[in-house]
């Protein structure tokens, strides 16, 4: 290895978190700890009815007899439960803002900083946002355009209130409480996140965006995110989030469910960004999300992107479950990891239904010191025939001390099914980087070029609106990273 | 009975009672199966397997009385039948055979390749009672059959075999497994190669229905020496094959395939593991399956390359075909990747057999059976093909054609 490559490599390792700021709003919160008077804090904050509340207490009491999953190839300290502050709202937020000239100026301002000023996006972009600031929903527009084709696109808290028959009937179908111990917790002490619902036939006119962000010290964020997707109905859905700058190690549980009936299709994509922690390793969110989709339907469709360069750490699974017939599960990842970063992510893909058919495109990147794992599970159940998996997960290593792992589960039950996997691990190719170099390129756009087109494949499959800031933060993750 | 009482019950007929070091480690293992929880989910070991089965059996071991033969032919060929897993004592200049001693009990819970939780390694070590050690002394072409016989019904065999080739030595080792009676053999082979010294390593599995196969090789490469094994199991018994390999110093080899033919109610484990420790190393996994009626399988590969091997060439491939509606197949192949510099890949299918294949050869006047096993025979024609011993692939095809022909 040069002198060159090794500059780039220490530059690379010294790139810094852009978005490291903290705003200061005054926190309204319970005590730290989790037990049953956290919950019905929660509850009663929220103004719940008794049945939810009932639903907390009892995924809580599951969560108590549950460990941690052990699979994952990551090494973490132990999770002091107990000393998380389980719910934060900035003041003043049990009543909800109508527009945005109410909105707390700072918030708006902390937008502004990430670049996604909510006026121009509104004006711009043609996209809904349902913000989310810690744990309170903050604004939502666009509300009364998506109303008239009777879609609804609301806070988990507020579909709780207005719509119990949905969530009474989906809630938990998917990721049950007790289905293992971050989704038991998720289950018990989730504050908010976004419901949507499509009704019969309708195709949802414009994407719809939610930005998370994790900003009081201390506070677990739990998300519950419910989307359903009526026979015949078509909606695409992003979430992107960035995270400020903070020591503490902060966790983040969420829980998303995807429902997908008849002739559906859901397409989910995800841009991740949160804190990473700092060049040593120190700080960091860590991200313990549990995502799963139903194909409840024939013919119905769920696709899941995600570009995941943030967190400390990163257990992330999208799965989809494919039950109705010729029901088609998609996963396209990107995972870049610098310093001390540790990504395990994948997929699961479960055939059920006759032929189904999944794709898995997974590209890990890894920088530094961290480690990048795929974990994925490809299954086919005994009735489904002539169903089809094609799986490819390539990783790129760059740096020498930083590994790449690759493990897939594959369970195949019937002699109709079809399943092909194929795995690649390698450095950059010495002579694409001279070809680069050789037409006037510097090493640092050399490298990002073909690291961009190593994720192309992932990459063109977010919608526009993402697209850009998926390529931005391709760039900024290797950026001062090179040269 | 569980494990203790069975193994102090025993004793009598177990290796190295008298060595406090060996006793020693075989307490701490006895701890492990009383605290162990047999996570099936989390323990590769353990899928698919009867757990009550390999807990709970009736240790029974007969030492052979007439000890096995060794003929000498002149051309560096040997012969050896192991009897109860047990051989003679032999030496000439180019090979030396002995019983296995205290000094070769080694520590595996040491060494982080093997599974700490292995039950059945864990067995092995515990119930010791049989096995040989082979040298192959330096620059020598050698090679030697095993025919591996067992006398009696219910027996339980834990073999353990050392095999050194010492530098610049070369061994072409063919073992035979064809029992007809219902024992268990479970057997460790452990595998030294020396500096430049190579080992082409042949297992032919032909057991009965209750004849029960465990196996583990675990070989370790020193620097320009190339381990190959090839394992063909045809048999109606369980199998498992457990084989790992080691690239200690650099330029090192190591060639790990299989191919396995089920069908009934059988079940079959594999697993191979490559770890690279030094640069420049080479590796190779192949496994390809073919299973028929109820049959179960499972492959786990694993490539892992540390931060010094460098230049590594890794590669994986699994394979499998599903000839009937009740056959189930698992596969996991594995990456563990700490250094840059390398090139590792691996595939893996599972499926039916091409209908547009058959649908082709059927269009030119054959049978649909006939078709598909042409393409059986064409899908591990590979492997077949690059068998350089003529006997032995003749022994193979028969194998072969003994399977295909239950096929319908």
């Amino acid at each position: 290895m040069n002198s060159e490559t090794l500059n780039t490599l220490d530059s690379y390792s010294k790139n810094k978190y852009k978005y490291g700021f903290v705003t200061d709003i005054d926190n309204e919160k319970p005590k730290k700890g989790l037990n049953e008077d956290t919950i019905k804090f929660i509850s009663l904050k929220k103004n719940e009815p008794d049945w939810m509340l009932e639903w907390r207490l009892k995924a809580f009491s599951k969560w108590k007899t549950m460990k941690e999953p052990k699979w994952a190839n990551l090494n973490f300290p132990q999770i002091d439960y107990q000393d998380i502050y389980y719910y934060s709202a900035p003041k003043g937020f049990e009543k909800k803002p109508k527009d945005l000239s109410e909105v707390d100026p700072k918030l708006i301002e902390t937008y502004n900083k990430l670049g996604i000023p909510l006026e121009e996006q509104k004006v711009l972009a043609g996209v809904a946002v349902d913000v989310v600031f810690d744990s309170v929903s903050v604004a939502t527009t666009y509300k009364g355009e998506l109303e008239k084709l009777g879609i609804i696109f609301c806070s988990i808290g507020e579909a709780i209130q207005k719509h119990p028959d949905l969530i009474k009937k989906y809630l938990g179908s998917v990721i049950p409480a007790g289905d293992h111990s971050f989704s038991a917790l998720n289950s018990a002490v989730f504050t908010d996140g976004s419901f949507v619902y499509i009704p019969e036939g309708v195709k949802c006119p414009m994407e719809l965006s939610t930005y998370f962000r994790i900003n009081a010290e201390n506070t677990g964020q739990f998300e519950r995110t419910l989307i359903i997707a009526d026979k015949g109905s078509y909606v695409s859905y992003l979430e992107g989030c960035t995270a400020p700058k903070r020591d503490d190690n902060q966790l983040h549980a969420a829980n998303v469910e995807l429902i997908a009936l008849e002739d559906a299709e859901i397409k989910y994509s995800t841009v991740q960004n949160w804190y990473p922690g700092d060049e040593d390793g120190k700080g960091g969110i860590y991200n313990f999300v549990t995502k799963r989709g139903l194909c409840a339907g024939k013919n119905s469709k769920i696709s899941w992107t995600q570009v995941e360069t943030g967190s400390a750490i990163t257990w992330k699974y999208p799965s989809c479950i494919l039950k109705g017939d010729n029901s088609i599960g998609e996963f396209y990842s990107v995972a870049i990891t610098n310093n001390f970063q540790q990504a395990d992510t994948g997929t699961k893909m479960t055939h059920i239904g006759k032929n189904t058919k999944s794709k898995i495109i997974s590209k890990g990147i890894s920088l530094g010191k961290s480690q990048n794992t795929y974990r994925g599970e490809v299954s086919f159940l005994r009735k489904a025939d002539k169903a089809r998996n094609y799986t490819q997960c390539d990783s790129l290593l760059v740096g020498n001390k930083c590994g790449a792992h690759t493990v897939p589960y594959i369970d195949s039950k019937n002699n109709t099914a079809v399943i092909e996997h194929e795995a690649s691990t390698s450095k950059i190719n010495e002579d694409q980087l001279y070809y680069c170099r050789q037409r006037g390129l510097s090493h640092e756009e050399a490298v990002s070029l073909i690291v961009n087109g190593f994720c192309k494949q992932v990459l063109q499959e977010l919608p526009m609106e993402f697209a850009v800031e998926a390529q931005k933060l391709v760039s900024i993750s290797l950026e001062g990273s090179v040269g | 009975m569980n494990i203790q009482d069975n193994y102090l019950k025993n004793k009598k007929n177990i290796f190295f009672t008298e060595n406090e070091n060996v006793e020693n480690h075989r307490e701490i293992l006895i701890k492990i199966f009383e605290n162990d929880r047999f996570d099936k989910k989390n323990n590769e070991s353990l899928k698919n397997v009867n757990l009550k089965n390999f807990l709970d059996f009736n240790y029974k071991y007969l030492v052979p009385e007439e000890t096995s033969v060794i003929n000498n032919n002149n051309d560096n060929s040997y012969s050896i039948v192991s009897v109860n897993g047990q051989c003679t004592s032999f030496k000439d200049d180019k090979i030396e055979i002995t019983k296995i001693l205290d000094e070769d009990y080694n520590d595996f819970s040491k060494n982080d390749t093997i599974e700490k939780n292995d039950h059945f390694v864990n067995l092995n070590s515990l119930f010791l009672n049989s096995g040989f050690k082979i040298i192959i002394k330096k620059n020598n072409n050698i090679k030697i059959k095993i025919s591996n016989i067992i006398t009696d019904d219910d027996l339980t065999i834990f073999q353990k075999n050392n095999y050194i080739c010492e530098e610049g030595s070369s061994l072409n080792l063919i073992e035979e497994y064809e029992n007809k009676n219902n024992s268990t053999s479970n057997i460790l082979n452990v595998i030294k190669l020396e500096k430049n010294s190579q080992l082409n390593h042949f297992l032919i599995q032909d057991n009965a229905p209750n004849h029960n196969l465990i196996i583990t090789t675990h070989s370790s490469c020193k620097k320009d020496s190339i381990y190959n094994q090839k394992v063909y199991n045809f048999s109606e018994g369980y199998v498992r094959n457990f084989h790992y390999s080691e690239l200690i110093e650099t330029n090192s080899e190591a060639d790990l395939q299989g191919i396995f033919f089920l069908k009934d109610n059988n079940t079959s484990n594999n697993k191979t593991f490559v770890k690279h420790l030094a640069e420049n190393c080479k590796s190779n996994q192949v496994y390809k399956g073919i299973l028929n009626d109820r049959s179960k399988a499972t492959y786990f590969s694993n490539t892992h390359v540390d931060q010094v091997a460098q230049k590594t060439e890794g590669y994986q491939l699994s394979k499998g075909i599903l000839l009937s509606d009740n056959a189930s197949y698992f596969s996991k192949p594995e990456l563990k990747i700490y250094a840059d510099d390398v090139k590792c890949s691996h595939g893996s299918t599972i499926g039916p057999i091409d209908e547009n294949a058959i649908f082709y050869i059927r269009s030119r006047g054959m049978s649909k059976i006939a078709a598909t096993k042409i393409l059986i025979s064409s899908f591990i024609n590979e492997e077949l093909s690059s068998i350089n011993d003529e006997q032995m692939a003749e022994i193979i095809q028969k194998k072969l054609v003994r399977y295909l022909s239950k096929v319908k």
